[in-house]
């Protein structure tokens, strides 16, 4: 035998005398479930089997939404012997929601509700238009008709009271007085309700909420607030960084315009403040529906006081949709009505004065011409 | 570029903040919604100027209040509330005691004698806000008889001024007057003015009269009469009251007469046989046309104001419809397509409109429209509502309503375009068929 022969010969028989009796074939044995085992007699099984009856872990859900109605109290059975009193058992701390009455268990998973067929819809699904309410006057907003002894006036005054204290004024008596009433439409005879509406739509049953499952919600891990990020400014070129003498030239005039305090109005009007006159103005703008003054569009221009009212002559500046007497019915029922109105002055702000102090003011009637 | 964009965004950021404070011109307000309620206004008793004239200061006063406030348009503050008062036709007006009473309009006026036994009526009409003059001062002169015509005068003026609109007081309508039961009713005709005053009867009770119709200028009256036993064609005249028959042709019934607005031609319809058509007829020469020629029913013709279309109702669709075609005739254009039947149509004196007498669903109605068709609106419903007249400005509608049962009567109401201030004309007796002549 060669050398080399004896050699392979040694590591040939280690090898088998590895997989034979080494790990090569040997699996790992199961695992065991090791419990621990009590021996029990017959009294004490009994008596452990009877709270076994209730389920170790709560149920799940009940499909059902509603709320089961409680078991019936059973019947109380027959008083013992006097047992000694037992001590009170520590109450339960309070559970933020209570267990789920008990289930039965189930293993499949538990599938929501059926949505419960919404009853049959038995009214018809058409119910009559409600039609508007027939009244003397015609108002973008409608008002109810006034209790008849009550006094109607343009202006709406509370009763005065007597017993308010003044400081230095006599108190004169001022009578209650309620809105004219008004529609929001012209209602011909032809349009009036004959009657109320037979019958109306049925509210139809809203359908079932889902079912809500409470899962905890994942814990976040606290991230502190990342800055935003900036956007990060150019690279300041040659251009940019050095303006032209023209450019600084008309940024320092508009910076020198707008600094100085004879020519800055303040702040504009805020919206409620236009929507102010434009209400009190509209309320005393009286439109004949049916007049060809009905299709004419005017513009007036007038210059205001500084207590809110108008001051020198109302001007027409434009107008459009008609022939001249047309424009001139529309013109001075339009001035009629920005004179009218303003009693002792239209409640704008003082301070923004040179915002109104000039003033072009559309009558558009489109939207209350014959349709 | 770039250098531009950068040019521009450094001015923009450096005049952003001060084009918000900014004031670019006046404050611009829109108004686009109003309010439709009748406009306060006061007139008080016309001062007189003669002891003969004071029996009719305060009449014509109140005939003028009528007028204005019959339209609807406007609302008269009571005399009791007035804290001026007009001694002189010449005094100053104390404009903040009307407006204190928010009256709008204010009408002064004066009635006077010009020496001749006629009335001299002086007026002048004012804007209290606006503490002006509407228009200038005017005067009207007449008979004493003739007061009410002077008030309708000076109510007209008035409501122009306002308005800016063509009057229409004064007026007066020519109607079917009706007397007895509706199994032996007799029917004549009647001339009155626009609001029931000063009646007369044109006709007697002896024949059937049926649908008069002014002529442009007033002086005339078409009317369908049975005096011959079949419905015939007759012309009146108002002023002398005597009637003649417009076609002379035996044998056939023409009805549904009415004038062009030249007063020169006649449209109406004619029964040949079966077949109702319609024909013009040159009052001059009695030359005839036939403008239709369907075997349908083509009836209740009415001119456009240029006198350049015709519309009328025809059934050849099947259901009784509305129809425009040229005045010579040719083809016609179906204008009504809503539910129901449409029938006596009238042409606006304005031009853009068209009234018609509509049943749907077992009840009456007047309605307008335009010449087109579109906007269709119902302003009326009853048991019966037929035969709807313009006034002279277009603005207002006179119809006949009939109340439901063996008793049922008929009578006159007006109502205007926009559906508002229906109301009933004052006659003595039932009345239907009204034709609302011109301004005079």
């Amino acid at each position: 035998m060669t050398r080399g022969t004896q050699i392979s010969a040694v590591i040939h028989g280690l090898l088998a005398l590895w997989v034979l009796f080494g790990a090569a074939f040997r699996s790992d044995p199961p695992e065991m479930t090791v419990a621990d085992v009590t021996i029990l007699s017959e009294e004490e099984f009994a008596a452990l089997t009877a709270p076994q009856s209730q389920p170790s872990q709560p149920a799940p859900p009940r499909p059902e939404a509603r709320p089961e109605p409680p078991p019936p109290t059973p019947a109380p059975e027959p008083t013992p012997a006097p047992q000694p009193p037992t001590p009170p058992e520590p109450q339960p701390a309070p559970q933020p929601q209570p267990e789920p009455p008990p289930a039965e268990v189930q293993d499949t998973v538990p599938q929501p509700p059926a949505p419960e067929a919404p009853p049959p819809v038995q009214a018809p699904d058409v119910s009559a238009r409600p039609m508007p309410r027939p009244a003397p006057r015609v108002a973008p907003e409608a008002v109810a008709p006034p209790p008849p002894e009550a006094t109607i006036d343009t202006e709406v005054q509370q009763a005065a009271d007597p017993d308010a204290q003044s400081p230095d004024t006599a108190e004169t008596q001022q009578e209650q007085t309620a809105p004219q009433e008004a529609a929001t439409e012209i209602v011909t005879e032809a349009e009036r309700p004959a009657s109320a509406p037979t019958s109306s739509l049925r509210p139809k049953a809203r359908p079932p909420a889902p079912q809500q499952v409470v899962q905890p919600a994942p814990e976040q891990p606290a991230t502190p607030p990342q800055p935003t990020p900036q956007p990060e400014a150019p690279a300041p070129t040659e251009t940019a960084a050095v303006p032209r003498d023209d450019v600084a030239a008309a940024l320092a005039e508009a910076l020198a315009g707008g600094s100085s305090p004879s020519a800055d109005p303040g702040p504009p009007l805020t919206v409620g403040e236009r929507e102010g006159l434009r209400l009190a103005v509209q309320e005393c703008w009286v439109v004949d529906v049916g007049s060809q003054a009905a299709n004419v569009t005017v513009t007036l221009a007038f210059n205001m006081a500084p207590n809110g009212t108008v001051e020198g002559d109302v001007r027409l500046l434009d107008a459009s949709g008609g022939d001249g007497a047309a424009v001139e019915t529309a013109f001075q029922a339009a001035r009629r009505a920005l004179l009218r109105c303003q009693q002792g002055g239209y409640q704008l702000p003082s301070d923004k004065y040179e915002q109104w102090k000039r003033i072009e003011m559309t009558f558009n009637p489109a939207q209350m011409r014959l349709r | 570029m770039i250098r531009i964009v950068s040019m521009l965004f450094v001015l923009m950021a450096a005049l952003s903040p001060l084009s918000a404070f900014a004031q670019t011109g006046p404050l611009r307000i829109e108004i686009t919604e109003g309010v439709v309620e009748p406009m306060p206004y006061a007139v008080p008793d016309f001062v007189a100027e003669t002891a003969d004239a004071q029996q009719y200061a305060a009449q014509i006063a109140r005939v003028v209040a009528e007028d204005l406030t019959g339209t609807g348009l406007f609302r008269e503050i009571p005399q009791d509330a007035h804290i001026a008062r007009v001694s002189s036709f010449a005094a100053p007006v104390s404009f903040p005691d009307w407006k204190a009473i928010n009256a709008q309009a204010l009408i002064t006026g004066s009635v006077g004698s010009d020496g001749n036994g006629r009335l001299v009526v002086k007026f002048r009409v004012w804007d209290v806000f606006a503490q002006a003059e509407l228009g200038q001062g005017m005067q009207f002169v007449s008979t004493p008889d003739g007061w009410r015509r002077l008030a309708h005068k000076v109510a007209d003026q008035v409501y122009a001024r306002i308005t800016g609109e063509t009057p229409y007081f004064d007026s007066r309508v020519v109607f079917v007057s009706e007397t007895g039961p509706k199994d032996q009713r007799q029917k004549q005709l009647a001339i009155m003015d626009y609001d029931g005053a000063n009646l007369q009867y044109l006709t007697g009770t002896a024949s059937l009269v049926l649908a008069p119709r002014f002529s442009p200028d007033g002086s005339r009256v078409l009317y369908t009469s049975y005096e011959s036993g079949q419905p015939r064609v007759h012309v009146l005249s108002v002023g002398t009251v005597e009637s003649r028959i417009l076609q002379a042709n035996t044998g056939v019934m023409s009805f549904a007469p009415r004038f062009s607005p030249d007063g020169q031609t006649v449209v109406y319809s004619m029964t040949q046989g079966s077949n109702t058509d319609i024909f013009a007829m040159n009052i001059a020469t009695g030359a005839i046309s036939q403008l239709t020629s369907a075997p349908s029913i083509e009836t209740a013709p009415s001119y456009s104001p240029d006198g350049s279309r015709i519309v009328f109702e025809s059934d050849r669709s099947g259901t009784q419809q509305l129809y425009v075609m040229p005045a010579s005739g040719g083809e016609a254009v179906r204008i009504s397509f809503g539910q129901g039947r449409y029938g006596t149509p009238v042409w606006s004196p304005r031009g853009d409109m068209i009234a018609f007498t509509k049943q749907n669903a077992g009840r009456f109605h007047i309605g307008v429209m335009r010449t087109d068709g579109s906007e269709e609106r119902l302003l009326t419903a009853s048991f019966l509502d037929e035969g709807p007249s313009w006034a002279p400005n277009g603005r207002v509608l006179m119809f006949a309503r009939e109340t439901q049962g063996a008793q049922g009567a008929s009578a006159l109401y007006s109502v205007d375009i926009s559906g508002r201030n229906l109301k009933r004309v004052r006659t003595p007796a039932g009345a239907s068929d009204p034709s609302w002549g011109p301004l005079q």
